[in-house]
């Protein structure tokens, strides 16, 4: 019998080309992360016990989850508003312990469908992020109108993308991305040409630290 | 009364810096160039070519005011007349001087030399010429002219109609037009990007930059528009004093606070176009249209979707023209452009300048140039009454000023040599090289009018301003009527404020700058009545005659006047021609101008390339795509991809060796019939569908019933439109009590996810279902064949069982495989196989497939395609795509047994409609061929043997063909008139497309295996 081996691969693993793209050759305009090891599970309320899912939630992270488009990042995990009563848990893969103590927590209150892999994340950054993302975004990203936890789903090149705002340890400006997998690489083009005038540092991080 | 100043322009000049002097050898080439002033910078010499000929101009320099500093005059050959043509405005208004700019794949016709910024090894052409511009033998098209009238094409060519296609339309086309495009794809990258303000300001004149100011000192964020090179409008060319200073001190004040403004962008060379719902605007930003070609990395244009709250459009007015004869002859210019050329460029578009005029503007051209040391021939001002100031003007400078009309321009293809005037009764010639006229100004009305907003009539300064604008826009400055300079700084400050208060914006504007307030005073004067060819649309070579015969023709409201003459229809869009037809039609129809009307105006205010419209779109960004989590395995296989929606899929995998697609899916389909195959399916829409009513909710969705199915188990389901039409078919397995995964064909997904939000959210609230995509969360591969069982028990650990008593038909449970993965397995089947459908998390895609290649090596297991695949449904006589068409019911399918008759479900009573039940109806059945040997083709008709094939006869058409590999001939499925009826009936088969005319019998749809033993065993 042989062996069977289980390796994971990246949807953008012939689109994504890590290093220095586009123009010039210092500190890159725009940099572009694609995270892996994600977990994602999408946590809808049972009809009535949204206020319920809410409570759990809070207990297993601490926080409330957004009922309105907004980011709130616990210490486990960062919960994106997604609809009504409706929420994205996202978290660094764990095989299959996050979405288990997610079965658990909201068992009869919540139904959950796992899109660990149905998404495929990205971190847009740096000084000329928002000038890439004016090309294939409509959303107003001004800080005034989209500060940090802000978030939205929107359409992105015709397919539908959830987008949240958070920071770095420098306090800098990262745009957070869920775009559906079988989508990423057709995005992925897409956003690295938006960049290319700018010049792109292309790379791919764990979400797993 | 204001003139330019004596102050130091922002360009620089010769003496301006104390470097050293300018670089004469080509300041001296250019004989019209004036020896100081001009935002040019004489630093910067600039070489170009037109026609061939060599010249040299400044940075700052558009092509047009390059040519003007040279002394070209002719830069061009009409639309339909082939007239020598100048430079006639200097802006983007501009209807003649238009020109091919660039060479070989970048090669642009029709651009207007008064918007192309000058650039070092520019390179521009004449165009609509041969052999040359000043030698054109379609002039010839000019003699003819007294048949190329107004309804030309409509009376000389109505018949006979078919003519028109394959002679008349080529021979005018050839003859008319401009210039010629590059027949090459466009090497240039274009964008489009999103912009987002509180106030956007249109224009960056007096009235732009004191909006963009106030608005921005109130703190709102605003968006300034300007699409010349330079910020300034009409101060650039006309000076003035603002508070006290020089205007182009103010304006370099008030840039530099802007700049310092945080929430003030501006943008340069950026045209906003449009205005469309919402409070979004269009916007073409030339990025790149200044320097030879793009840098590396960078667009040549950026279209800009620009969403405000408040607009405020200070897009000033455009001077119009006076209908004379010989009024297009180059060297006829517009009076403000003369004064442009001369403040601005410092260039003298003649060595003795006449100026025609009925208002006082065009006397401040007088002022320009003998402000400039140039020559005035006469000043001709059909008034008789000029103005105090101007009458001094010219009496201490000597001029010649005529209370008459200019009645006459002689000239040749150089241009204009002289004039002819007429004071009274008498008349008298007058040589010059310029004719700066000025007919008055209408104020640039068109964003206002966007949203059907019908300009009034004005009678003080005879011109139309803006009705009712879009919500959310306020019409200030000249674009409003508001003609002079102080009235400009005044409104201009007032709308930006005000904008920025209904935006919420709390800081203070300040005051509006202040001007001296000009008189202007015009007496309208649209038509010289004198004898000769008189043009209103210089553009498409609308004639003042063209415009009284439409009149006489009966074509008197306004739109049959435009088109019945093509006045305003032209790429410029009458921007200085449409006011000048209408009142001549007025005059012609003895009616008032306000009664008379006008037409109003439609986006785009400047052309917009179909590039910058497409921007990343094309070639292989055309549309999105996307690919299955195995797609790069299949490709590093060598697998042929079909686009499939944005799906790319597998269509099948040649093997070395194969050289026909056929060969290669004839091997597909029997390696599985005969072994075992696998293909990815997960491009079909997943759709979790979970809570306590999801079986209700799929009862409701679905013909057929599924709370009463079993977890664990799998059925086929087919929904209805609410007109009782199918929409789609697919699997639904119950995965637990409360969650069922329901599948969708690939093209259906979308549509079908939206349905079934829109039963969850309005249609059935109360019930208790979350739905989810899940769509992209999993890799799933059919296998199927007669080995597949043998494959799985090398694939799942050795505790699952699979066999048909552990596995049986229709049964989904999730299974441990080798090496430690979790999986779901389906056994349902598409290919009459015994099959099975495994899905793992979207990541181990491309492990699976190499792991079922592993499994599978002792069977020799092959991946196959979707063709593969379409060819085992047919043989099956499962429908698909080409069957369920948007037009057959669960009956015409043969799969109106499925439908309960114990529950309510979407489209049931819809169904039931007559003309739906009709016996006569065109269902699904198999076509088979009587010569085996025939080839079939879908589209091919079915009439009955014997019958002569027309529309009385037509019983149906074949919906999906195959070459069997098992029968060894080509199959069809049909939807044919009774065809359940008429099992075993030969018919005729004819494809009028392709000349094919055959026999064909009717039978099962279902090819192979039609007990279906080999899916259960």
């Amino acid at each position: 019998m042989p062996d069977f081996t289980w390796e994971t691969q990246s949807p953008l693993r012939k689109a994504l080309v890590v290093g220095r793209h586009g123009a010039g050759t210092g500190a890159a305009g725009v940099t572009l992360r694609e995270v892996r090891d994600i977990a994602l599970v999408q946590v809808m309320a049972r009809r009535g016990q949204a206020a319920a899912t809410a409570k759990a939630a809070k207990k297993l992270f601490g926080v409330e989850p957004p009922t309105s488009p907004k980011a709130v990042t616990a210490k486990t995990a960062t919960l994106i508003w997604s609809g009504a009563d409706q929420f994205l848990a996202f978290a660094p893969h764990s095989g299959d312990e996050f979405y288990a103590k997610l079965a658990d927590t909201f068992a009869g209150i919540a139904s959950l469908s796992d899109q660990s892999d149905g998404r495929c994340a990205l971190h847009i950054s740096g000084p000329r992020a928002r000038d890439a993302m004016a090309k294939f975004c409509a959303l107003d990203l001004h800080d005034t109108v989209f500060p940090v936890g802000a978030a939205a789903s929107t359409a992105i090149d015709h397919t539908n993308a959830s987008v949240w705002r958070s920071a770095d340890e420098a306090g800098e400006a990262v745009y957070n991305l869920l775009v559906f997998t079988s989508f990423s690489d057709s995005l992925w083009h897409m956003i690295a040409d938006a960049a290319l005038e700018y010049g792109l540092d292309a790379g791919h991080v764990s979400a797993v630290q | 009364m204001s003139g330019y100043t004596e102050t130091q322009p922002l360009g620089r000049t010769a003496t301006a810096d104390g470097r050293a002097s300018p670089d004469r050898s080509s300041a001296a080439n250019q004989s019209h160039r004036l020896a100081n002033g001009g935002l040019i910078d004489r630093q910067a010499p600039l070489q170009f070519s037109f026609d061939g000929k060599s010249m040299s101009g400044f940075a700052g320099d558009t092509l047009a005011s390059a040519l003007v500093a040279n002394g070209v005059k002719l830069v061009a050959r009409s639309f339909k007349y082939h007239r020598p043509r100048g430079i006639m405005t200097a802006g983007s208004e501009e209807p003649s001087a238009l020109v091919e700019m660039r060479t070989g794949a970048r090669k642009e016709a029709n651009t207007r030399a008064t918007t192309q910024e000058l650039y070092d090894g520019l390179v521009a052409s004449s165009q609509n010429r041969w052999p040359s511009l000043r030698r054109d033998f379609m002039a010839v098209n000019s003699l003819l002219s007294p048949i190329f009238v107004a309804g030309f094409y409509y009376k000389t060519f109505m018949w006979p109609a078919k003519f028109w296609e394959k002679l008349y339309e080529p021979a005018i086309r050839r003859a008319a037009g401009l210039g010629e495009t590059a027949h090459l794809p466009d090497p240039d990258h274009y964008d489009k990007a999103w912009a987002h303000c509180d106030v956007l300001v249109v224009g960056s004149g007096a009235t732009g930059l004191s909006a963009a100011l106030a608005a921005g000192r109130a703190g709102a964020r605003v968006i300034l528009c300007e699409e010349d090179s330079h910020i300034g409008g009409r101060l650039l060319s006309d000076g003035g004093e603002i508070d006290g200073m020089p205007a182009l001190d103010w304006l370099r004040r008030v840039t530099d606070e802007l700049a310092s403004l945080p929430n003030v962008r501006i943008m340069a060379r950026t045209a906003v176009f449009g205005v469309y719902d919402g409070g979004d605007f269009g916007a073409l930003e030339r990025v790149n249209d200044h320097v030879p070609q793009p840098a590396e990395h960078q667009v040549r244009q950026r279209l800009w979707r620009i969403a405000t709250r408040r607009s405020v459009v200070g897009a000033g007015a455009i001077e119009r023209p006076i209908v004379f004869p010989g009024n297009d002859r180059p060297g006829v210019m517009m009076a403000a452009a003369v004064r442009t050329y001369i403040n601005r460029f410092a260039a003298m578009p003649g060595k003795r300048i006449a100026v025609f005029t009925n208002n006082d503007d065009g006397w401040r051209t007088v002022e320009a140039v003998v402000r400039a040391g140039g020559e005035i021939a006469a000043v001709i001002d059909p008034r008789g009454k000029v103005p105090a100031a101007y009458r001094a003007l010219a009496d201490r400078s000597g001029l010649r000023v005529l209370p008459g009309q200019v009645v006459d321009v002689k000239g040749g293809v150089d241009g204009v040599r002289s004039i002819t005037v007429a004071t009274g009764s008498s008349t008298q010639n007058i040589d010059t090289d310029c004719l700066a006229a000025s007919g008055g100004w209408n104020p640039n009305v068109a964003l206002s009018s966007f949203h059907r907003g019908r300009p009034t009539w004005r009678e003080d300064i005879a011109a139309f301003v803006p009705g009712v604008s879009p919500p959310g826009m306020i019409m200030a400055g000249a674009a409003n009527g508001d003609l002079s300079l102080d009235a400009c700084l005044r409104t201009g400050h007032a709308a930006g404020a005000m904008a920025a208060a209904e935006t919420g914006a709390k800081g203070k504007s300040g005051n509006a700058a202040k001007a001296a307030d000009e008189a202007f005073a015009i007496q309208p004067l649209w038509q010289v009545k004198a004898k000769g060819k008189a043009f209103v649309d210089f553009q498409h070579d609308v004639t003042a005659s063209d415009v009284t015969l439409a009149q006489r023709e009966g074509f008197e409201s306004v739109e049959h006047l435009k088109r019945y003459t093509t006045l305003g229809m032209a790429t410029d869009q009458g921007k200085n021609s449409n006011v000048t037809g209408l009142a001549i039609m007025a005059d012609a129809r003895g009616r008032s101008i306000a009664e008379t009307g006008t037409t109003i105006y439609r986006p785009p205010y400047a052309p917009v390339a179909i590039g910058a419209l497409a921007g990343h779109h094309r070639d292989q960004n055309f549309h999105a795509w996307r690919l299955t989590p195995s797609h790069h395995w299949a490709a590093e296989r060598g697998a042929v991809f079909v686009d499939t929606g944005l799906w790319k899929r597998a269509q099948w995998f040649p093997l070395a060796g194969e050289t026909d697609w056929l060969q290669s899916v004839k091997r597909e389909v029997l390696a599985v019939r005969n072994g075992v195959g696998f293909c990815d399916v997960s491009t079909l829409g997943k759709v979790d569908v979970r809570g306590a009513d999801a079986g209700t909710f799929l009862d409701r969705v679905y013909i057929n019933g599924f709370s009463k199915l079993a977890v664990g188990k799998a059925r086929y389901g087919l929904m209805l439109r609410e007109d009782g039409i199918v929409m789609d078919d697919g699997t639904t397995s119950r995965l637990a009590e409360d969650h069922y995964l329901t599948t969708t064909t690939t093209a259906k997904a979308g549509p079908v996810t939206q349905h079934l939000e829109f039963c969850r959210q309005v249609l059935w609230p109360e019930l208790d279902v979350q739905l989810s995509s899940a769509t992209d969360q999993w890799a799933q591969f059919s296998i199927a064949g007669p080995r597949t069982r043998d494959l799985l028990i090398n694939l799942v650990d050795p505790s699952e069982d699979v066999s048909n008593e552990g596995f049986p038909f229709m049964g989904v449970r999730e299974v441990m495989l080798r090496g430690g993965m979790k999986a779901r397995l389906f056994r349902i089947s598409f290919s009459g196989e015994m099959a099975f459908e495994i899905a793992v998390p979207a990541r181990y895609g491309e492990a699976m497939a190499r792991n079922i290649m592993k499994a599978g090596e002792p069977f020799g297991v092959v991946p196959y395609g979707t063709e593969a695949l379409g060819v085992m449904r047919i043989e099956k006589g499962h429908v698909a795509g080409p069957e369920l068409n948007g037009m057959t019911t669960a009956s015409d399918l043969g799969l109106g047994g499925m439908a309960s008759k114990k529950k309510d479900f979407i489209g049931r009573i819809m169904a039931g409609r007559e003309a739906l039940m009709a016996p006569d109806r065109q269902v699904v059945v198999g076509i088979k061929p009587v010569d085996k040997a025939r080839r079939l083709r879908s589209g091919a008709h079915v009439v009955p043997k014997g019958a002569i094939p027309g529309p009385e006869t037509d019983q149906g058409y074949l919906t999906s063909v195959c070459f069997s590999p098992v029968l060894d001939h080509w199959i069809a499925l049909a939807l044919v008139e009774r065809g359940r009826e008429r099992i075993g009936e030969i018919v005729r088969i004819c494809d009028p497309l392709r000349n094919e005319d055959y026999e064909a019998e009717i039978c099962s749809p279902v090819f192979y295996d039609p007990e279906g033993g080999r899916q259960r065993a």
